[in-house]
């Protein structure tokens, strides 16, 4: 007899590891058992032929289940006094204190649709149906170990069919938490604006959903992680219905299509996109749109992309059955910055002004989590949001040779982010669990949800307390203030992370190098000497930092003011390029209906120039970039996020040549090599005075701060001897200046790494900070 | 470690060192069980027979001496009458205390007077002690006066800022930002053609109106830090939430303007004439129209309520919900 002892960690509970493991046991006539410790399953098989073990062992690596996640196996032969007599599926060991990896929410399964689209099946038709390699999770789980009864599944008991399923290892549904059918499952409900329940009188409510859809409604529909506003495409009307009712002027809108070749209509799709599309974590992907795109012109405006997801939810594949238009908005119900709405009676009574109607359910959400976006920048796959289908699944650290060296400390690490955009992590055997996509925690519902997320991950994670509290530099965030009150109450040390040396880790972790030269460009974070930073050459070996190189510093009339405002950033940045009259004329001339309150106004922008009255200094390349933007006419008011300078990469991204040049120029300003922003303002100006082409300035103007970024970052690895040179920072979702930096870097002989498996924008700040605090201990 | 204009200006910095280095030297703080200097209140009290005598002192700098609305002479002393006003004591007399440069304009002294005299009469305050320093040039800036108010109230009935209760209704008895924005668009030489002016004013009479409806719960009067300040203090003393209403707030056209082209929040900017106030709910519209019959408080308002929790939060009308915090020396942007 032989026996060996395998041991398999990774994502391998929940996901249907141990019934495949049963299955291929039979299938080689192996002896022994499975079960579950914690993150690792133990598996003892046995059989009279040495290859049979080999085969197995092999074919569980091959053929594993496809949510799951194998980081490692490690088997060894040893003489047994046992002897088996069947291969069993043993119930998990309690007595585990290894730490749990829960899946994330997966897309509905191809062999589940078949099932749904049969009308011979059980569960045709069926808008929950799910099995154990697709379906929520994460959305559901309430803690661990993960059981039906501890998720949101528990309030539906399962029938005597689908018991049978769940209790057969040899099934698909076998353990399936999310299984359930049309006799025992959760049920829809269709509400009408005033939230009186209408579904008596309707017998296929999806299909009366898609009608009223076709008929210009606006639905709320819950899904998976949250609640989607819907309504269709076509019609401006309808979309700018919607837009009113959010007062969501201009920011672009997510499309669900039914299918890649509905997509094909209005995108252009290439082969990373396509994939990216159709995989299983199903998120939305920014694409290009093609010369037939047709949408109205209100769902993504002034915008050469657009969001776009296929349907990952049962609810979402019905509906399309019924729908006329080629795609439906499909956006986040929520209130600006606010948490999507989960909870029914939230959903109707909050969403009143804005949906004609409901499609609800009664399965609780009990993580919420918004539906992930990613963009590809030069080919490379760049999360602008990573949350469902990703979210929790952790980073392990124990792959990165950086880490070698603190693998003996085993500290509990809770980092809290930024403030917009946020996200936090919670570091545990070096293993990092990143959250879902929280939001903007100014709002106080994002604040509470911020801290019922940490509450849930702690308990999904088992964490019981925490010996670092990381969070980032700024004073007044509220996440700040936040770990200051989560660090006195374990009694751990608080540990400040500068936003942009965050930014730094994430990027060396990400590609698995110790010491780069980062480029680091965004919106602010706030900088070691107390001024708003934002376009930073930062030397990083992960642990620590030096800044090396800058954009020139400027100041900000008015502060956050004039990121709402971009003309008046701009005025700041030609404020030493001119004489003052001239540029008031110029202003005046120009640019005055950019400033809300006409020329009282630009003379008030001079005077806080003079008087510093609150002019915050800043070294931002989002607003370098937002005021070229305003320059050449194409944004001059921020209503969302990135918006200025979202429509200078569309606006430029329609240049077609390369005839105009704006070279970049360099001061040294306090020991520190600085862009002089304020000379590409002048000379895009100039460049408007004589004529030239607004798109191909868009073009010249951007790539200069691109060029000039890069050629200070070339200094810098220079003068440090480093030949990597890494990009980070919202900034870098604009694929022309991504392209520029890369080829400026790279000609000069030094490898480019940008964000893999992260964000590039401030999503992944608390990993960053997690890991910078890893090393303080 | 020196002390810097931050340590002046309100926030956690000067907390730091007023409970560091202020409140931890003295010893005695509290007499015959009245309040005292730990409270950190409008004014402290001594209680005396079936009385509290209510005192505060406060030291006025202002650039410029004279602004629209108002001048040094009439912000000393509203500002000391004010405190005790907010405390619900009668103020009695003030006391005056003044440290000019050499070289002052006898002539602007004596329009200061008039001013202080007058504000004083407004709501029958006198000026009984006072006392008059002359520093040389270069070691003053123009001139300072120190006030002390005095004022009286029945024992036990003194009004803290540190008493709201959940359900209260909060009322502000008029316009905010108007004294900050309006001085610091003067003193930038922002010169506005506009009727922009200081709000600068004793509050007695409001107050008065106030309590004899009845229900006052907690009073304040939102001098630095502005309203975002006061409101939070008083929650945090409290210990409660506060909701309020954005749209409900009165803020001037013309201050809403300034704070536009500025970036600076009208409620984070200085009172010197208004009150801030928790009213039981059941009193709150009787209390909001007395203080409409007063001559400063004819555009006051209930702008929200006490709510459970720790935090002062502002509805907006698009947007949410936001946390209102109290303002710090110098914002560092925060938008990304
Ligand atoms: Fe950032
Ligand atoms: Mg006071
Ligand atoms: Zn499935
Ligand atoms: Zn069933």
């Amino acid at each position: 007899m032989e026996t060996a002892k395998i041991l398999v960690q990774g994502i391998v509970q929940g996901v249907g590891f141990r019934p495949n493991v049963y299955r291929i046991a039979i299938k080689h006539d192996i002896n022994g058992y499975v079960r579950n410790l914690g993150n690792v399953v133990e598996i003892i098989a046995q059989s009279h032929d040495y290859n049979d073990i080999e085969k197995f062992i092999s074919e569980i690596e091959v053929k594993k289940p496809p949510v799951s996640i194998i980081n490692s196996i490690e088997y060894s032969f040893f003489e047994s006094n046992a002897s088996f007599s069947e291969f069993k599926i043993l119930e998990s060991s309690n007595s585990f204190s290894g730490t749990s990896v829960i899946p994330p929410d997966i897309a509905v399964c191809e062999n589940c649709l078949k099932e749904m689209r049969n009308p011979k099946d059980r569960r045709f038709n069926h808008p929950f149906i799910a099995c154990t390699d697709c379906g929520p999770r994460f959305t559901l789980i309430d803690s661990i170990p993960y059981d039906r009864n501890r998720t949101s599944m528990d309030e539906f008991p399962l029938c005597n069919e689908c018991m049978e399923e769940y209790t057969n290892p040899l099934d698909r549904r076998y353990h399936a938490e999310a299984s359930c059918c049309n006799t025992c499952g959760p049920s829809l409900q269709l509400l009408n604006k005033d939230g009186v329940d209408i579904s008596f009188k309707h017998t296929n409510l999806i299909k009366k959903a898609g009608e009223l859809l076709n008929e210009s409604n606006i639905l709320a529909i819950k899904g998976i992680g949250g609640t989607h506003l819907v309504s269709k495409v076509s019609d401006d009307d309808t979309v700018s219905i919607l837009r009113k009712r959010l007062t969501r002027e201009n920011q672009a809108f997510a499309c669900m299509v039914k299918d890649i070749e509905s997509a094909l209509e209005f995108c252009e799709i290439n082969s990373y996109e396509n994939e990216a599309l159709i995989a299983k974590e199903r998120p939305i992907v920014v694409l290009k749109k093609n010369s037939n795109y047709n949408l109205s012109k209100e769902v993504s405006p002034l915008l050469h992309n657009i969001g776009v997801i296929l349907p990952y939810s049962p609810i979402h594949h019905l509906l399309f059955d019924y729908i006329n238009d080629p795609a439906l908005i499909m956006t986040s119900a929520n209130i600006p910055g606010e948490p999507m709405m989960i909870d029914n009676k939230d959903i109707v009574n909050n969403l009143s002004k804005i949906a004609d109607y409901f499609l609800l359910h009664n399965r609780k959400i009990i993580n919420r989590c918004d539906d992930s976006v990613i963009r590809f920048v030069d080919d490379k796959a760049s999360f602008i949001r990573r949350s469902r289908g990703y979210a929790p699944a952790p980073y392990n650290l124990n792959e990165y040779d950086k880490f070698k060296s603190i693998l003996h400390k085993n500290h509990n690490i809770l980092a809290l982010g930024p403030e917009l955009d946020l996200t936090f992590t919670i570091l545990k055997n070096k293993m990092a669990y990143v959250s879902q996509h929280i939001g903007n925690t100014n709002k106080f519902k994002t604040y509470e949800f911020l801290q019922d997320a940490i509450k849930h991950l702690m308990k999904i994670t088992s964490t019981n307390s925490f010996d670092l509290v990381a969070c980032d530099l700024h004073p007044q965030f509220f996440s700040t203030q936040l770990a200051k009150e989560i660090s006195n109450k374990f009694q751990a040390d608080l540990i400040p992370v500068q936003h942009h040396h965050a930014h730094g880790a994430v990027l060396a972790v990400d590609n698995n190098i110790d010491e780069l030269i980062v480029i680091a460009a965004d919106g602010v974070g706030y900088g070691d000497d107390g001024t708003a930073w934002g376009g930073e050459i930062l030397y990083s070996d992960i642990e620590s930092y030096e800044r090396m190189a800058s954009l020139l510093p400027q100041k900000l009339p008015g502060g956050d003011l004039s990121t709402k405002y971009p003309v008046r950033v701009m005025t700041s940045l030609l404020y030493s390029k001119f004489e003052k009259n001239e540029l008031k004329d110029i202003l005046n001339k120009h640019y005055i209906d950019y400033f809300k309150h006409g020329a009282m106004e630009i003379d008030l922008v001079f005077k806080q120039m003079e008087s510093n009255l609150n002019t915050a200094i800043t070294t931002s390349a989002g607003r370098v970039l937002d005021s070229i933007s305003v320059a050449l006419g194409v944004c001059h008011e921020r209503t969302y996020e990135g918006e200025a300078s979202m429509k200078l990469e569309s606006f430029a991204y329609r240049s077609n040549n390369d005839k105009l040049k704006i070279a970049p120029e360099f001061i040294e300003i306090d020991g520190l090599l600085r862009l002089d922003t304020s000379q590409i303002l002048y000379d895009t100006l100039d460049l408007v005075k004589r004529g030239e082409n607004k798109k191909d300035i868009a073009k010249a103007a951007q790539d200069s701060v691109a060029i000039g970024l890069a050629k200070m970052a070339l200094i810098a690895a220079n003068k440090k001897d480093v030949n990597v040179v890494g990009a980070t920072g919202g900034v870098f979702y604009n694929e022309a200046i991504s392209k520029k930096v890369k080829e400026t870097v790279e000609r000069d002989g030094f490898k480019f790494v940008s964000h893999r498996n992260s964000c590039a924008g401030d999503g992944s700040v608390s990993l960053g900070q997690a890991i910078v605090a890893s090393f303080k201990l | 470690m020196k002390i810097g204009m931050n340590h002046g200006a309100g926030g956690e910095v000067m907390g730091d060192l007023i409970s560091q280095t202020v409140l931890n030297n003295v010893t005695k703080k509290i007499v015959n069980g009245g309040i005292g200097l730990d409270s950190l209140d409008d004014s402290a009290t001594i209680p005396v027979g079936d009385k509290e005598i209510v005192i505060t002192t406060d030291g006025h700098t202002i650039n410029p001496l004279f602004f629209p609305g108002g001048d040094i002479g009439r912000i000393s002393a509203a500002g000391t009458i004010n405190d005790i006003s907010v405390m619900g004591a009668k103020p009695l007399a003030i006391t005056n205390a003044m440290i000019i440069q050499e070289g002052f304009n006898i002539d602007d002294l004596d329009r200061i007077m008039k001013s202080m005299d007058e504000t004083c009469r407004e709501c029958d305050v006198g000026i009984i002690a006072g006392d008059t320093k002359v520093m040389e040039q270069g070691k003053i800036d123009k001139m300072v006066i120190v006030t002390t108010g005095i004022g009286i109230v029945d024992k036990g009935k003194a009004i803290r800022d540190s008493t709201l209760n959940v359900g209260d209704k909060i009322i502000i008895s008029g316009s905010v930002g108007d004294h900050g924005m309006s001085l610091m668009s003067f003193r930038e030489g922002f010169g506005f053609d506009t009727d922009l002016v200081s709000d600068v004013a004793p509050v007695y009479e409001i107050v008065e109106a106030a309590l004899s409806v009845g229900g006052v719960t907690a009073m304040k009067d939102p001098t630095r830090g502005g309203l975002a300040n006061s409101i939070n203090e008083m929650a945090k003393k409290s210990n409660v939430g506060v909701l309020l209403e954005d749209d409900a707030i009165p803020v001037k056209k013309q201050v809403h303007a300034v704070s536009e082209m500025l970036g600076i929040d009208p409620y984070e900017v200085a009172n010197e004439g208004k009150v801030l106030m928790g009213v039981k709910n059941k009193n709150a519209s009787e209390v909001l129209k007395a203080i409409k019959n007063t001559k400063y408080g004819k555009e006051a308002a209930i702008i929200g309520e006490v709510t459970e929790g720790n935090r002062v939060l502002m509805e907006t009308p698009i947007g949410g919900t936001r946390i209102l915090e109290a303002p710090v020396a110098d914002p560092v942007p925060r938008v990304c």
